[in-house]
């Protein structure tokens, strides 16, 4: 008894040791000083490596977003969040539109090539759209709507011809223009022999693993494994040509080792085993003010990071929630949250204030806040914490506590409300917390909740029908910075169009109509007039801050970008002189893969 | 009763376990009436203050009994503070990088330094090998030195509200004092905030207080059910013993833990209060007392004054009250306390996996420990928000448990000195 006893407890030490043992052999092989190191993207396994699907679990190689990843695959053009510019990389300069605005027309770079050397040409980024119309992959059903077709007109020309309305104009162009920095081109011949191993069936093409993916970006596949994945550069690649980079990226490996949670991954990068961390690490300058670590963030002090996108708190307007139609109660709860302790505690302060960026629909960047007339908007904007401004409001409506119980009713009836957002999204649920505080200050009685996630966004993004008990005020995203921004974001928060879908992943999820925005909504697109853009979104700002029918609680960056410089330096940072600016986004997405041949070892 | 008493605190290990445990419950009972802050009301702005006395600036600057002190060695004290000897170091190898003869810095002479550093220093200058984590690094040290080696006095000034101009309205010297009791508004954090801008302390106290109701609640309605079933299928036996037997050991294969994670997920968190988290965790934990108190009762019910009770007439429910649980109290209690203990370990259990009782009602010492976790006060060290939890949960188990070995002591024959 007591030997098999001491077996199984040798053989069980054993296997964890080796289980231990085995991923850090293969840590070793990659040489340090040639490998850059990431975390806070892949978690779990890769699952596949095809650009077609949406279920790969490749965080790392494969985004077809704003800001596209680009380091396998590559889209004709890279977004730069900060000067809101897009930069040629497949693409042989600028596009240009048609002076009707129906058809877009650019170049594919001749030195452009597949990893296998064939040359990438026009053919291959017609052939990737038909293969998502006609596979219905989630890149076709998403740009059918505004996009007729895309065709080669020769070798290197490709046209894209915009869906028209009834009246001859372009449905989106904004949205079509935004297809060449957000969609890869992928290889027409290998999307054939892909066709036909799956024989057409979409299910399936969906589905591959794509092992034998043919790539144009400068690092492939090395290694995957449910401890880590590796990506190696591929040194003919063909962005080294003096048309694009003029050299390669500095790395010769991407590796992001697959951590169990944040704070596995926060270990490692204060060990300087992580160089590039996408993480939230609260109060994250204490690793270099307390923590004397080499670590550094794109801005020296707080907010540390560029806020893009504007996590919000939307009202419920479908008539479910008692007294929420009511504009005073909306405001009065708006201005008496108190966002500075959101902002300080929450987001530890990695968010801007709303003292420093005044509220809108636009986020912190400076493109997004010259687009509105700041003037015409500050006595709307507020700041918070106005406990006695948002009493008197509610005192001047008639709200006021009329049965004793230190809550205000409207028409007798009593005032409260659930606020609520999923469980375990921490710096979400911690700003609740303190809308429901404000509620307590004002007589209002706001109680928070937190479902679970797989509970609570299929209520949130079921619109065809009222929202049930429990989500009176409740928390949702918008969009972050890329080339249809601020419009898109604008589109999220107010359009009705949403309304009625029932499953609504786009916005405005409280179901507010105003007819004034949607037809605001409706123009911008087609509008070119700077001058007349920007007072159609300062109208927006003023509707949006009048009405209130969502308020955002703090600004949060695309990325948490925070770098450990122990092995590599010269990172992205405010003021590093790069021109263009290098945005603070992991050196993987949109222009953000520029700081990627740029990098210096600390020890050469 | 009185001797069972006495002997019982004769026992070494009971006593001790008594005292840590009253002291906590205690604690428990007195801090509210000091305090009375709600525990979860968030007081800083700015998350994980480190423990300490925070004096207000504003009162400490307009306080008015101000002392004088001639401390020797202040000047030097409030220099190092800000320039330390690992900063002077620095400041050395940043300007022998930039090309200063390194004879001519002497980092012992604080003014020559400063002076050299404010001739030289650029932060634009990129010098080979520093990285802008070091950069960063001496920008922030070259704002800390202004006016680091100021005599004067400083001038506080006010706008004036009516024209904005600036006006003098003191002026502190280096040598002046306040007596912290005398700043009106000053706050003591014997263990800092956490995540949430909240004194831990009270925090603490207060959850250690919820924690022990539910270690109460779950630990007597485990103890009852398994009492109950236990006397039931024992002294009753056949059928009703064999079916009771049957449910308790389906219950025993089934991990305790899974399945109180199970019916937690399932209630859902709007039902998740304090009181509910205890009663589920009570009605998944009674399977091992129902086993052993069958045992005891079975070899209980053939004896002689159980069988003179039957014959006397006597209901099924005054034997079991009157002629066996006498019996089994003292396991009946040493069962209830380990109960307790092992209530208090579930729910901070449950509430580090997020199934415990919902946020914002009441703190519990596993609701503590789970955003602390979640912020990663662990690992960004920030023990004051984590470790006294663990350090109450580690001692109220201990005395629970210490408690519970020394009446097993004094109550089983056989461990018996």
């Amino acid at each position: 008894m007591k030997f098999t006893r001491f077996t199984i407890v040798t053989l069980l030490l054993v296997t964890l040791m080796a289980v231990a043992v085995v991923p850090s052999i293969a840590q070793d092989t990659l040489p340090r000083n040639e490998t850059l190191y990431f975390n806070g993207q892949q978690w779990g396994p890769v699952v596949g490596w095809n650009p077609y699907s949406n279920n790969n679990n490749n965080a790392m190689a494969i985004a077809q977003q704003d800001n596209a990843r680009v380091i396998m695959f590559e889209t004709p053009y890279l977004y730069n969040m900060l000067d809101g510019q897009v930069y040629p990389l497949l693409a042989d300069g600028p596009f240009a539109w048609n002076d009707a605005r129906t058809e877009l027309t650019f170049k594919i770079k001749p030195a452009a090539h597949w990893n296998d050397g064939t040359p990438l040409t026009a053919e291959d980024v017609a052939y990737t759209w038909a293969t998502h119309v006609k596979y219905n992959t989630p890149v076709g059903a998403a740009n059918l709507d505004y996009i007729e077709d895309i065709v080669a007109v020769d070798e290197s020309t490709v046209v894209i011809k915009a869906k028209l309305n009834d009246a001859g104009a372009a449905v989106n162009p904004l949205l079509v223009q935004a297809y060449v920095s957000t969609n890869y081109v992928i290889s027409k011949a290998w999307t054939q022999t892909l066709e036909e191993r799956v024989a057409g069936d979409p299910v399936a093409l969906l589905a591959d693993t794509a092992e034998d993916v043919i790539y144009s970006g400068p690092y492939g596949k090395f290694f995957a494994d449910d401890s880590k994945v590796v990506y190696v550069r591929d040194d003919n690649y063909w962005g080294q040509d003096a048309s694009m980079w003029g050299k390669l990226p500095v790395p010769k490996y991407l590796a992001h080792t697959i951590f169990k949670d944040n704070a596995a991954g926060t270990t490692a990068l204060k060990a300087g085993e992580v160089d590039v961390s996408q993480q939230f690490n609260s109060n994250v300058q204490d690793l270099w003010l307390v923590d004397n670590l080499p670590i550094s963030t794109y801005l020296p002090e707080a907010p540390y990071g560029i806020g893009a996108s504007l996590p919000t708190a939307f009202f419920n307007l479908t008539g479910s929630s008692y007294g929420l139609d009511n504009l005073a109660v909306r405001k009065a709860i708006a201005i008496a949250v108190d966002y500075p302790t959101i902002i300080a505690n929450a987001m530890t302060n990695q968010s801007a204030t709303f003292d420093q960026v005044p509220r809108s629909l636009m986020n912190p960047t400076a493109g997004e806040q010259a687009l509105y007339d700041h003037a015409a908007v500050a006595d709307l904007q507020w700041a918070g914490n106005d406990i006695e401004g948002a009493k008197a409001l509610l005192d001047e409506a008639g709200i006021v506590d009329t049965d004793g119980d230190g809550w205000r009713e409207l028409d007798g009836q009593k005032l409260s409300y659930v606020a609520t957002c999923p469980n375990g999204w921490s710096d979400w649920q911690a700003a609740i917390e303190v809308v429901a505080a404000a509620g307590k200050e004002i007589g209002i009685d706001i109680t928070s909740n937190f479902p679970e996630w797989s509970v609570y966004q299929t209520v949130v993004t079921k619109s065809d029908a009222p929202l049930p008990e429990g989500y009176d005020i409740f928390m949702m995203w918008s969009d972050g910075a890329g080339p249809t921004q601020p419009w898109s974001r604008i589109r999220k928060l107010m359009s009705s169009e949403f309304i009625g879908m029932p499953s609504n992943w786009n916005g405005n999820w409280g179901g507010y109509s105003n007819p004034d925005a949607d037809a605001l909504i409706q123009a911008i697109p087609q509008e070119t007039d700077a001058a007349k853009l920007k007072e159609m979104y300062t109208e927006l700002v003023r509707i949006y801050l009048t009405d209130i029918p969502s308020f955002t609680l703090m600004y949060r960056p695309q990325s948490f970008h925070t770098v450990n410089e122990s092995v590599w330096t010269n990172f992205p940072f405010d003021g590093d002189g790069t021109n263009p600016p290098v945005p603070p986004l992991n050196l993987t997405d949109g222009w953000s893969i520029a700081g990627l041949y740029n990098l210096e070892l600390v020890n050469p | 009763m009185k001797h069972l008493l006495r002997q019982t605190f004769r026992s070494g290990k009971f006593l001790v376990g008594f005292v840590i445990f009253m002291t906590i419950l205690l604690t428990v009972l007195i801090y509210p009436l000091f305090v009375k802050d709600p525990p979860l009301g968030i007081i800083s702005r700015g998350t994980f203050l480190a423990p300490g006395i925070y004096v207000n600036v504003y009162d400490s600057m307009n306080s008015s009994p101000r002392y004088t002190l001639i401390l020797e060695g202040a000047a030097s004290r409030r220099v190092a503070g800000k320039l330390g000897d690992d900063d002077r170091q620095a400041m050395q190898e940043w300007l022998v990088a930039k090309g200063v003869p390194e004879d001519s810095i002497d980092i012992a002479d604080t003014a020559g330094l400063i002076a050299l550093w404010e001739s030289n220093f650029d932060p634009s200058l990129r010098l080979p090998g520093m990285t802008n984590a070091d950069r960063n690094y001496y920008i922030r040290l070259t704002a800390s030195l202004e006016g680091l080696l100021a005599t004067e006095d400083a001038v506080v000034a006010a706008a004036n509200p009516e024209t904005g101009a600036l006006e003098e309205i003191g002026v502190i010297t280096q040598t002046d004092y306040v007596n912290v009791g005398e700043v009106p508004n000053s706050r003591l954090f014997v263990l800092g905030t956490d995540n949430f801008g909240r004194d831990v302390l009270t925090e603490l106290v207060s959850a250690t207080g919820v924690s022990l109701i539910i270690g109460f609640v779950a630990g007597i309605v485990a103890t009852t059910i398994g009492l109950i079933l236990g006397l039931v299928s024992g002294y009753i036996g056949g059928l009703v013993d064999d079916i009771i037997v049957f449910i308790t050991n389906l219950f025993t294969v089934i991990p305790t833990f899974v399945l109180l994670i199970l019916i937690s997920f399932s209630i859902g968190q709007e039902q998740r209060g304090a009181f509910t988290i205890a009663v589920v965790i009570g009605v998944t934990s009674w399977v091992w007392t129902t086993r052993a108190v069958r045992a005891q009762v079975v070899s209980l019910r053939n004896r002689d004054h159980v069988n003179l009770s039957k014959l006397s007439g006597h209901s099924v429910a005054y034997i079991l009250a009157m002629d066996i649980l006498p019996y089994i109290a003292s396991y009946v209690v040493m069962a209830l306390i380990l109960q307790i203990s092992s209530a208090i370990l579930a729910e901070a259990g449950l509430s580090i996996l997020g199934l415990g009782p919902r946020t914002t009602e009441v703190p519990t010492l596993g609701l503590m420990m789970r955003w602390g976790l979640i912020y990663q006060a662990h690992v960004l060290n920030y023990w004051w928000a984590i470790f006294p939890v663990i350090l109450v949960i580690a001692l109220i188990t201990f005395s629970l448990n210490l408690m519970n070995t020394g009446l097993d002591q004094v109550f089983n024959p056989a461990l018996r000195e």
